[in-house]
């Protein structure tokens, strides 16, 4: 909110203030403000929450009084807009900055250390491995990329971060990897941090390639269950990196209202590729990669309905995904579907899906869902609501229809992506509100 | 005794790096700059099309698919309030914002329709903040030959005398009326 105030200013030259709730305004007030100088944004504040609520509620917000200042709202609100600017507010020049830490701490007792770790939340609250200097060497053994190289550059409020080898080399020592993990866990750097959102999302990473069984991740029985170490710790590597990087900290800074306990190990898995029926192709390999290619792919979304139990056959098993799909946002078109093998060998065996394309055109074309229920959604209403007033099809056509009438939200076939992972220990599945990226080629990071 | 580790603590990960010279400028003041530094704007088009991968489709060619077709989605990568003033007729709005990753965009860009053409435009010089959408489209999975960044965005469109909308297209109109 203060970026854009701050561009509704600069650029149209036209007074602005924040309004924001209760919950995070003091994120505006001071973590954002923290680092600026001259004139910042200033707030005035509502309670929370706002949306939801009956009209008159938000009617007596507005009629109410500020809660940073005590005063009536629309006062505040002028005053904030007219008074004139505090000494503090006076001050130009560039913003401080953060100081800078040495690169290296002091030796310190491994307890001083651990607790200096959790102060700084430069963790998950698991154990982790220290990062010593003699460990991180050893891990860039892993790579052939410079220590000092520059993975990305991460945009934090308190300026920007250069996220380099050396510094994923370090997440990797935390989190339990070994060397021969560092060329996944930098490909994963590259879509580092994981999201901040007060809508508690998560990720998820899919292995495809022959780094699979190179590396021994689980694309079998209990593939995303706490049973293996790559899995583990590839997936561990990204929250630390994340947190670390992305300068993470709870209630300072991330502000995920539930939070979401995928975040631990954001669901990493193999692909069990070798149990593709045939003409499914791996993941990697729809997203236009080689089938020898060694790929990360990152998804992001927030929900995962389980088969529970076994497939029957007096109701065929994707009509009951198609079902338990109906439940999901449908953000984008974002799903992904997680199946075992013996379960993808009855979509094509026996329901005909030769391709898991065909598949998920099938769920393009048959997952529907009440239109006041997709409307109901708030991550539909800030991303659709305004495509609709634009009068962008089919969401413009879809504002108009009765509450009940029942719309096909999952528009682009293309964004529901099919991964089959599993034991064939049941026929079992999961459907995930996930969107998939491209892949990264873990490859280039060798 | 308490075990002490002879070794130093690498603290890399946590430092903030020389990257906050970013500081200079504050964040929501910074813009990806359209002409490098040391160049003027005819030589920085003449040596160097940002971008080059970005597949580049004429104005002209967007009409006629419009007219003929009428699947073209076309989004503007400005601010809002540079949007609310003008933007081609029908356009939905996206800005480009430099100083945050485009990902942060995916929840709005993903909602766009995967089954036709879309164009990606900016009222800038070279697609300097078009192309990057593009980009990220791609590793949404949209299909490359369906998105597309229009070149000479709205100025050249504006040239063409293809339909606009927007406050100020609307204030012009009142008063050559």
């Amino acid at each position: 909110m203060s970026r854009w105030a701050k561009q509704i200013q600069m650029q149209c030259n036209i007074p602005a203030i924040g309004v924001a709730s209760s919950n995070i305004v003091h994120y505006a007030t001071g973590y954002v403000a923290k680092y600026q100088t001259g004139m910042p944004i200033r707030y005035v504040s509502v309670p929370f929450p706002f949306t939801g609520q009956p009209r008159a509620v938000d009617v007596g917000y507005v009629s109410g009084k500020d809660m940073l200042s005590g005063q009536p709202l629309m006062s505040a609100v002028v005053a904030a807009l007219t008074g004139p600017l505090t000494a503090e507010e006076k001050i130009s020049g560039a913003p401080p900055e953060e100081a800078l830490e040495s690169r290296l701490l002091p030796p310190d007792s491994e307890e001083n250390l651990r607790m200096l770790f959790e102060d700084r939340e430069w963790t998950d609250f698991n154990s982790i491995i220290l990062p010593t200097e003699r460990r991180v060497t050893e891990m860039l053994k892993g790579t052939s990329h410079k220590p000092d190289e520059v993975i990305k550059t991460i945009n934090i409020t308190g300026g920007a971060r250069q996220l380099t080898v050396e510094k994923v080399a370090i997440s990797a020592v935390m989190a339990g990897a070994s060397p021969a993990h560092l060329p996944v866990i930098l490909a994963l750097a590259t879509q580092a941090p994981f999201g901040n959102s007060t809508s508690s999302m998560a990720n998820m990473l899919v292995i495809n390639g022959p780094i699979r069984n190179k590396l021994k991740f689980n694309c079998g029985t209990n593939a995303m269950g706490p049973y293996n170490r790559s899995n583990a710790v590839v997936g561990r590597a990204f929250a630390l990196m994340s947190k670390t990087a992305g300068d993470l900290r709870n209630n300072v800074n991330a502000w995920e209202t539930l939070g979401n306990t995928m975040q631990y190990n954001s669901m990493c898995y193999g692909e069990n590729e070798e149990a593709l029926p045939d003409g499914w192709d791996p993941l990697h390999v729809e997203t236009g990669f080689k089938p020898t290619d060694n790929v990360l792919s990152v998804g992001t979304g927030w929900s995962s309905i389980a088969s529970v139990g076994a497939s029957q056959s007096i109701y065929p098993t994707h009509y009951l995904m198609r079902d338990y799909m109906s439940s999901f946002c449908a953000s984008g078109s974002a799903a992904t579907i997680v199946i075992d093998p013996t379960v993808a060998g009855l979509l094509k065996g026996v329901h005909g899906f030769k391709t898991k394309a065909q598949l998920s055109e099938w769920f393009s074309q048959n997952v529907t869902k009440m239109n006041a229920s997709y409307w109901g959604n708030g991550v539909i209403q800030s991303t659709a609501v305004p495509f609709a007033l634009a009068g962008l099809e089919p969401y413009a056509s879809w504002r108009k229809l009765p509450d009940d009438a029942l719309i096909k939200p999952f528009t682009n076939p293309k964004a529901i992506h099919v991964v089959v992972a599993g034991g064939k220990v049941q026929t079992m599945w999961f459907v995930t509100d996930f969107g998939i990226r491209r892949g990264v080629k873990i490859d280039d990071w060798a | 005794m308490t075990p002490r580790l002879t070794a130093a603590i690498l603290l890399g990960a946590f430092i903030l790096v020389p990257a906050l010279s970013s500081h200079a400028l504050p964040k929501y003041a910074q813009k990806a700059p359209s002409v490098k530094p040391g160049q003027d704007a005819s030589a920085s088009a003449k040596d160097e099309i940002p971008f080059p991968q970005v597949p580049r489709i004429t104005g002209e060619e967007v009409e006629r698919i419009a007219k003929e077709k009428g699947n073209v989605v076309l989004v503007d990568t400005d601010d809002p309030e540079a949007y609310a003033a003008e933007h081609i007729k029908g356009a939905v709005n996206i800005a480009f914002d430099p100083t945050v990753e485009a990902k942060e965009q995916d929840q709005l860009l993903s909602a766009l329709p995967g089954d036709r053409l879309i164009v990606f435009y900016c009222n800038c010089s070279h697609e300097e903040d078009s192309a990057p959408m593009v980009l990220e489209m791609w590793e949404l999975g949209y299909d490359h030959e369906k998105v597309k960044a229009l070149k000479g965005g709205l100025t050249r469109w504006e040239q063409l005398g293809y339909p606009l909308a927007g406050t100020d297209v609307d204030k012009n109109q009142e008063k050559g009326n």
